[in-house]
């Protein structure tokens, strides 16, 4: 008795109409679905050759390559074409500014160790990130001033120049330990000593003494291998520019922070004075704290100091991204939930420890994209240091038109140097903006 | 219930006063309070000390003294030999002037860059994505440089320069047009004007309460507008026209006559309104993309045209989101004209903060106004904007 079974069978779906699908279907959707875009499409896309084919037939096409002086390049093409030759002729001081050829190899060296820094914060199975990344932005410049700076130096600042290329060693044998064996660098040096079952207060002296004797090694290759100094007159370029963001960002994190709990705090003194001088820095241009630190800081310290021109420019940077800064910050602190705050008071947790531990870890989370806009704001700042006589890259950038040799060369250094600005800026945007994505956790309100 | 020991509690005098919050709120306080008077007098000690050692004295004296320098550009009258405090407010009125030629150039650029940006036409999108990206990610500084330097210093002389209809011209001295030179009873025509603008604002709120009473709909926009278009025309006419323009005429190697800006001036304001145009351009596309699709279904569901989705839906919250950091770009203009010394365009900073500096070497006074004159500007600014955001604040019940 089986009856013939009804078994559904779809028609299959029928093709989308031609046109709609594929290279056709994009182009008819995105750029001639009307009559109106139809005109900007061809408006635009003419708008597009005009400018692409002007630049490239300037910077490539007829560009002279090759030449001694400006002159020739001028016989050549005349200013139809760029003159490469002298912005190559620069291109070291472009970088480096009139860093001595003999010790340049310190300033590379000084970068690559920040990237060898850094680098384990971006690597999988690296615990210690959060000691880290601190130790890259509290330990690192010390060790960047022995690089950079070079000189005879007193005790203590040796010291701590000691400390910070020990803890360089530190972050190198950490993150290599933890990526092999997922152990901390203290368990596997005591499980090598043999004192992994040891009671911890003996662990503890075996780690301390270690430490101890590290630091001396370190303090003693510090003694030994002095490096000559290079005075920061003869510091210029890319290299400058990045020296003097660099203290700016470092300085500003840690300043914007306090100053961002002084203003949300309770207690009147502290709270008016840190809204006044955040207040007071953001509403004023960097330009004119600039001038004011040029003219102004040698009357306020004592009489017969002198203080170095970049050392002027660096802390009226450093004031004023702190200033910003702490505005980033207080908004992420306000961002924060109440209840977290309570949830911490509840656990009995103190203002310090509630704030180190609870509120200021999930605040600068949702503010590193900001942090890193901020960032770049203060890379573009950096330029306005030109302005009061300091050879960053714009000024070295101005000066190659100055050059006898390239008399009048100014359009081409520009070009490069905006095209330098623009791959650091533009991949550090990005690099935020991929960042903001990872750590979305959709907990936003 | 726990009882502590009563030693326990009332442990170590000191120690115990010490964990007080309300003791320790105080002690920071007058901690803080003593390093600030302590930094304060070290400043003052020093400066006091380096002021004998350069024999000079610290007072405004010096702004009724003549200031003896020349300025070339100058939106209000200025002589060589006029005082400090005038070269103040000729500094304050050429900051201004560029600062608002340049806010509203960025902001009519910039709508129209943020409009492109949310256009469904992926060429026009793509290529006002770049505009955005090349410009905001180079510093502005290098862009106002490129621009002097790369064009207003290589257009042509005087003799061959580009002109508009012969009214307009530029050359590599300035940009020069005609001067308006109002005649007997010009004033007529301007008072017709703001009391057509004042007709119009009536009539618009005359209209509004009429619809909210009865709902029947007056065209207001188009009268009003209307109203102080033609009004002033028709007054001007009756008049006879009393106004002539002087126009700028090529006399041997320059230009004589008109209005003129110097190519610093052009510079200046070209750069800082495409810089600024990429970030308003930027708060126009977040304000529109904010204004969730159900209000726009919602009007299309009340039957609403187009032009009303626009106007009373989508504008008035899309606003909300554009205005406030809008206005701190305003605030960002202003700051950021003070680049102007880098090309020579005497604004505040480069007449004031540089030239009077160096000439009178009276840092102190000469800092702090013009801090009080960038304080004071961002201070109203945020008046303006928290008065703004108090307005169109969200209504929740």
């Amino acid at each position: 008795m089986s009856e013939p079974e009804l078994v559904f069978r779809p028609k299959p779906a029928r093709p989308a109409p031609a046109g709609t699908l594929g290279v056709i279907g994009w182009v008819r959707h995105n750029l001639f679905s009307s009559p109106a875009n139809v005109l900007l499409t061809v408006l635009g896309a003419y708008a597009a050759y005009v400018v692409v084919s002007a630049v490239l037939d300037w910077a490539v096409f007829n560009a002279v390559w090759e030449a001694d002086s400006r002159r020739e390049c001028l016989d050549m093409v005349g200013r139809s074409g760029a003159c490469w030759p002298g912005v190559a002729a620069w291109f070291w001081n472009l970088i480096y500014g009139l860093y001595p050829k003999d010790e340049v190899w310190r300033i590379n060296l000084g970068f690559l160790v920040l990237v060898a820094w850094v680098v384990p914060l971006w690597l999988e199975r690296v615990r210690s990130k959060v000691a880290i990344g601190l130790s890259a932005v509290l330990v690192y410049p010390f060790l960047a001033s022995y690089f950079f700076l070079g000189g005879e130096k007193g005790l203590i600042w040796s010291l701590l120049i000691a400390f910070s290329l020990l803890t360089f060693v530190w972050v190198l044998a950490t993150s290599v330990v933890e990526r092999r064996t997922g152990r901390t660098l203290a368990e596997t040096l005591l499980a090598r000593v043999g004192a992994a079952d040891a009671d911890p207060a003996h662990q503890r002296r075996v780690l301390l003494w270690s430490a101890l004797a590290a630091l001396v090694v370190a303090y003693a290759v510090v003694w030994l291998w002095r490096l000559p100094e290079t005075p920061t007159n003869d510091w210029g370029g890319l290299f400058l520019t990045l020296v003097i963001s660099g203290i700016g960002i470092t300085f500003s994190l840690p300043a914007g922070v306090l100053l961002a709990l002084g203003r949300r705090c309770d207690l009147p003194v502290i709270s008016v004075f840190c809204t006044v001088f955040i207040e007071l820095f953001r509403s004023v241009p960097l330009i004119t704290i600039l001038f004011m630190f040029t003219t102004m800081l040698p009357l306020f310290l004592p009489v017969g100091v002198e203080v170095d021109l970049l050392v002027r420019a660096i802390v009226a940077v450093c004031l004023f991204a702190s200033a910003y800064m702490a505005e980033i910050v207080r908004g992420g602190l306000q961002a924060i939930p109440r209840g977290q705050y309570e949830a911490a008071a509840a656990m009995g947790l103190g203002y310090w420890r509630s704030t180190a531990l609870i509120i200021m870890p999930q605040a600068l989370k949702i503010m590193i994209p900001t942090i890193v806009g901020q960032f770049i704001g203060l890379f573009k700042d950096t330029t306005l240091v030109s302005i009061i006589g300091l050879f960053d890259l714009l000024n070295m950038a101005r000066a190659v038109g100055e050059d006898t040799r390239w008399l009048g060369l100014f359009i081409e250094p520009f070009f490069f140097v905006t095209l330098l600005y623009f791959v650091f800026c533009f991949a550090m945007s990005q690099y935020s903006i991929s960042l903001e994505r990872k750590l979305d956790t959709g907990h936003r309100r | 219930m726990l009882a502590l020991p009563r030693s326990s509690r009332r442990a170590g005098g000191l120690i115990g006063w010490l964990n007080n919050a309300h003791v320790r709120a105080i002690l920071y306080q007058v901690l803080t309070a003593a390093a600030i008077v302590l930094l304060g007098w070290y400043l003052v000690h020093n400066t006091v000390a380096n002021l004998d050692a350069r024999g000079m004295s610290v007072g405004f004296g010096f702004l009724d003294a003549s200031a003896g320098f020349g300025i070339s550009f100058t939106l209000i009258p200025y002589q060589e030999g006029d005082t400090y405090s005038r070269v103040f407010l000729v500094g304050i009125a050429n900051t201004l002037l560029v600062a608002i030629i340049s806010i509203i150039l960025a902001t009519v650029l910039g709508l129209i860059i943020g409009l492109a940006r949310l256009s469904d036409n992926w060429l026009i999108r793509t290529l006002s994505r770049t505009y955005i990206e090349i410009l905001r990610n180079t510093p502005l500084l290098l862009q106002i440089i490129a621009w002097f330097f790369g064009v207003f210093n290589l257009l042509p002389r005087p003799r061959d320069s580009l002109s508009w209809l012969d009214v307009f011209a530029l050359n590599n001295r300035g940009f020069y047009m005609p001067a308006p030179l109002p005649g007997p009873g010009f004033e007529f025509v301007i008072a017709a004007f703001v009391l057509a603008v004042a007709f119009a604002v009536g009539l618009k709120r005359w209209a509004h309460r009429r619809q909210d009473a009865t709902g029947q709909i007056f065209p207001a926009l188009p009268v009003g507008f209307a109203a102080i278009v033609f009004v002033p025309l028709a007054v001007f006419w009756v008049l006879g026209a009393p106004l002539a323009w002087e126009m700028p005429e090529l006399r041997g190697f320059n230009y004589q006559g008109g209005l003129s800006v110097p190519p610093s001036f052009c510079a200046l304001v070209v750069a800082l309104s495409v810089y600024t145009s990429c970030f308003i351009a930027e708060n126009v596309r977040s304000g529109i993309q904010s204004v969730s699709k159900g209000q726009h279904e919602a009007a299309a569901s009340l039957n609403l045209k187009p032009s009303w989705t626009m106007r009373l839906i989508i504008l008035p919250q899309a606003l909300r989101v554009i205005i406030p950091p809008t206005i701190s770009q305003y605030l960002n203009v202003t700051k950021n004209s003070s680049l102007a010394i880098a090309i020579g365009f005497p604004d505040l900073v480069s007449v004031w903060m540089n030239t009077s500096l160096n000439q009178s070497g009276q840092a102190i006074p000469i800092v702090a106004m013009t801090m009080a004159f960038y304080c004071a500007a961002s201070l109203t600014v945020s008046l303006i904007m928290n008065q703004y955001n108090r307005r169109v604040m969200l209504k929740e019940r």
